[in-house]
């Protein structure tokens, strides 16, 4: 197992989660692999129906248990499977950024994002811009203690 | 909790790639985790049968596996765990061949990578819940709204299956708008004739006694969901014994009332009982009572004492009737109108005598309209040439951004049919685009350019065209000219002008009844423009020809049919209406009835209990998309299979 928050300098390899939504961009992680080309492996996806169902908890979560930073990819706008969740995770994920930089942490360690079921190739570069990013910023210094999940506390990570 | 896992080396698409040695070795001491276990294809006969027996035999709590994408075979594993007798909801795959073996070439980067989607899943695994597919009691019977080509079509393929329908139709005669045309393109065929035949089997036919006709009735109440709809019908009176009436007239010719007659456009007039045209189905006169001189206190029973039937048949005392339908879904098809031609001011419709609206010229051709057919002004002379205005409202976005597709079609039909009716008039087409899409169309358009007396003469904006009365009536009495090009007047004795299609009036009205959504231009909205136009947004609800855009016939029919196929294939008489399992549901307790996930439902299926002061799911309506969760502030709303408790888990689990 790879153990890096510590991993001062080169050896940083970041970790990922990264919400993807049944419809479009699962699949289009799905396209991804059809094509068969190597991206980073730092992406733990976890799959949700729509983008919509992401809880700003789930990313406090995340970061809680060690991410450093996370994903969530729709729908292009306009072909949400469910009409309109897509809209709701973009204005969710603007509210969250408020949230994190008040606390310190950066905007780039939550990116959202659009990637259709056919677009094998935009999740690629997406995913690896995202890794590229965080791997740039560093390990995440701020945690997340949270045993409730209804109220996130940010402190210093150990 | 006993999990098992099993590895899909999926024949070497990711053992390849993926050690499950090491796989093996990174689980180690996760906790629940009782055996790991690894086949060459799981998805192959024997592959699904060693599932099977190992399930039988294991008798795990819950499993994971590790495979292909879930968007391949989890339908596929789910069978087979139905099979082997254990709950399908209770397993979890994981994708280590699209997203791990597939796309990272480093064997050891690859496995960690498995490890950690594997222990997602066992972690969120142990959260899964049992559970099953509910069903319903459901009506089998359809509600259709309008009868024109779509809501006949529909109705008509329908009860053809046994099933009972109800149409219901506002106007007092069923045909929809070309009932009213002489005849309709490409092919200039007779539309009565055309649609006689259906009307008479919608009427008369083998299926008839499953179709029950509400005319000059609308829909004023629409309660319930998919399966259970229960609709309020205003029937408003016809004073005449639909049963009994011969539909002869006789009551038509004393009845001593002149109105306008709105059926043909206010171009002449009829009686306060009427039919709305010569020939009109249901064969029954209705009496208009805002004109009927009895409304005004006098005690005028003319068209009683003539009906050779006797008393009985006129109705003084009929009464408005709020009649109640149950029924499993509703087909919406009440078609479109034409964009009003008053709001180009310019282009004199309605201040300019003989300047007329492509409907309105339809009945001029009619020969049941109101100068039986014959082409003449409202001075009674013959035109010398008629203008044929293209594009009205259409293609700007001052007005209607789209092309209806069929204004073309209608005015290459009008050159033929003023051809064959004055082989010496001279048509001027004024166009913005033509179009004539479709294997029989370009036909028209090449019919109507080899007329001799036709002219095709393109303008650029219909806001530079000024129709007025011309001063001097020589060589025509109304002058067209484009205010660009001062010396390019033209004369004509009549105008037609060919509006764009729009939503038919009351369209908002009937949406909001219905709760389903308009579009940008305020047509029905359909669920997905190319793969499901003909659903709407609320499930069960489906929306058949011009109301949901701009179509001709065929299209309008084709879409009907497809409508009734949704039906029919959705609602099976005597079978129950199964819910997916997948969907929300409100922690009671926790709710506060602030509403919010009411708001955010694009379903429409959250409705308000105001006594309990809850949130409702209703299941049949709720697709399980969870963004009611993610929205909930007291954390009430809960999403099967999707609960939070599994995706934290399941957090946890991949960054371990």
């Amino acid at each position: 197992m790879s153990d890096n928050n510590n991993g001062a300098g080169g050896g940083f390899e970041p970790k990922i989660v990264g919400f993807l939504c049944n419809w479009c961009s699962y699949a289009g992680a799905d396209k991804a692999g059809g094509s068969q080309k190597s991206y980073p492996p730092n992406v733990n996806v976890v799959k949700v129906m729509c983008s919509g169902r992401v809880d700003p908890q789930f990313v406090l979560k995340a970061y809680s248990a060690g991410a450093d930073g996370v994903l969530i990819l729709a729908c292009h706008p306009g072909d949400c499977h469910y009409k309109e969740g897509n809209y709701r995770a973009m204005q969710r994920h603007r509210m969250l950024l408020r949230v994190l930089n008040q606390h310190g942490i950066e905007s780039e360690r939550c990116r959202f994002d659009y990637v259709s079921a056919g677009e094998g190739d935009r999740f690629i570069n997406v995913l690896t811009e995202m890794v590229e990013t965080v791997r740039a910023l560093g390990p995440l210094t701020k945690a997340i203690i949270s045993d409730n999940p209804n109220s996130n506390m940010i402190e210093e990570r150990s | 909790m006993k999990i098992g896992v099993y590895f899909c080396n999926c024949g070497s698409n990711i053992s390849d790639k993926v050690d499950s040695q090491q796989v093996q070795q990174e689980l180690e001491g996760l906790a629940d985790v009782a055996y790991f276990k690894i086949n060459d294809l799981m998805c192959s006969d024997d592959g699904k049968q060693f599932l099977s027996d190992d399930i039988a035999a294991e008798m795990p709590d819950r499993i994971v596996i590790a495979a292909c994408s879930p968007r391949e075979h989890e339908n596929t594993f789910m069978r087979v765990l139905s099979g082997a007798g254990m709950n399908p909801y209770l397993m979890q795959m994981v994708n280590i061949r699209e997203q791990v073996a597939w796309v990272t070439d480093d064997v050891g980067k690859a496995s960690s990578k498995a490890a950690h989607f594997i222990k997602g899943a066992v972690k969120r695994v142990g959260f899964h819940k049992p559970l099953e597919k509910k069903s319903i009691e459901m009506s089998a019977y359809v509600l259709i709204i309008g009868a024109g080509p779509a809501g006949l079509k529909a109705a008509l393929s329908i009860a053809e299956t046994g099933r009972k329908v109800t149409l219901v139709e506002k106007s007092p005669a069923v045909g929809g708008q070309p009932v009213l045309y002489e005849e309709v393109f490409p092919n200039l065929e007779c539309a009565p004739c055309m649609l006689e035949p259906i009307l008479n089997e919608i009427l008369h036919g083998e299926h008839a006694e499953n179709i029950e006709i509400l005319t000059m009735s609308e829909v004023v109440e629409l309660t319930g969901f998919y399966g259970n709809f229960i609709a309020q019908i205003k029937k408003t009176p016809r004073y005449a014994d639909l049963h009994q009436c011969i539909g002869c007239g006789e009551c038509v010719s004393v009845c001593p009332v002149d109105v306008k007659n709105e059926f043909n456009n206010g171009l002449d007039d009829r009686k306060a009982i009427s039919l709305s045209f010569a020939g009109a189905l249901p064969n029954v006169p209705f009496i208009d009572m805002t004109a009927c001189l009895r409304a005004k206190g006098e005690d005028c029973r003319l068209c009683e004492q003539s009906c050779p039937l006797g008393e009985g048949i006129i109705l003084y005392d009929d009464a408005e009737e709020i009649v109640e339908r149950r029924m499993g879904a509703v087909i919406v098809a009440v078609g479109a109108s034409l964009y009003d031609a008053g709001l180009i001011p310019k282009l004199g419709a309605g201040t300019v005598p003989d300047v007329y609206t492509s409907f309105e010229f339809e009945r001029l051709l009619s020969s049941t309209g109101p100068t039986g057919g014959q082409l003449v002004t409202r001075s009674g002379k013959v035109p010398e040439s008629i203008a044929l205005i293209h594009c009205v409202g259409s293609l700007d976005s001052n007005h209607k951004e789209y092309c209806s597709g069929v204004c073309c079609q209608s005015a290459f039909k009008f050159n033929l049919m003023v051809e064959h009716k004055l082989h010496d008039t001279h048509i001027h087409h004024l166009y913005k685009e033509l179009v004539y899409p479709g294997k029989e169309e370009f036909f028209l358009y090449k019919r109507a350019k080899e007329n001799p007396n036709a002219v095709f003469t393109r303008y650029r904006n219909i806001a530079s065209l000024e129709i007025t009365a011309a001063e001097d009536k020589e060589g025509g009495s109304i002058i067209i000219k484009n205010t660009l090009y001062e010396k390019a007047a033209i004369k004509a004795d009549m105008v037609v002008l060919c509006p764009a299609l729009v939503p038919a009036k009351d369209t908002g009205k009937l949406n909001e009844v219905l709760g389903t959504t308009s579009d940008t231009y305020g047509f029905f909205e359909e669920l997905h423009g190319r793969l499901d136009s003909v659903r709407s947004k609320v499930r069960g609800i489906y929306i058949a020809g011009a109301c949901q855009s701009p179509m001709n016939i065929a299209q309008a029919m084709t879409q009907g049919m497809a409508a009734a196929g949704y039906v029919l294939n959705g609602l099976v008489e005597g079978k129950q209406l199964e819910i997916e399992p997948i969907t929300a549901s409100v922690d009671e307790e926790r709710c506060s009835g602030c509403k919010v996930c009411m708001l955010l439902c694009p379903y429409r299926a959250i409705s308000f209990d105001a006594e309990k002061r809850k949130s409702h799911v209703n299941e049949v309506l709720c697709q399980g998309c969870g963004t009611c969760v993610a929205a909930c502030p007291a954390g009430a709303m809960n999403s099967n299979h999707f609960t939070n408790e599994a995706i934290f888990a399941e957090i946890e689990g991949v960054l371990a």
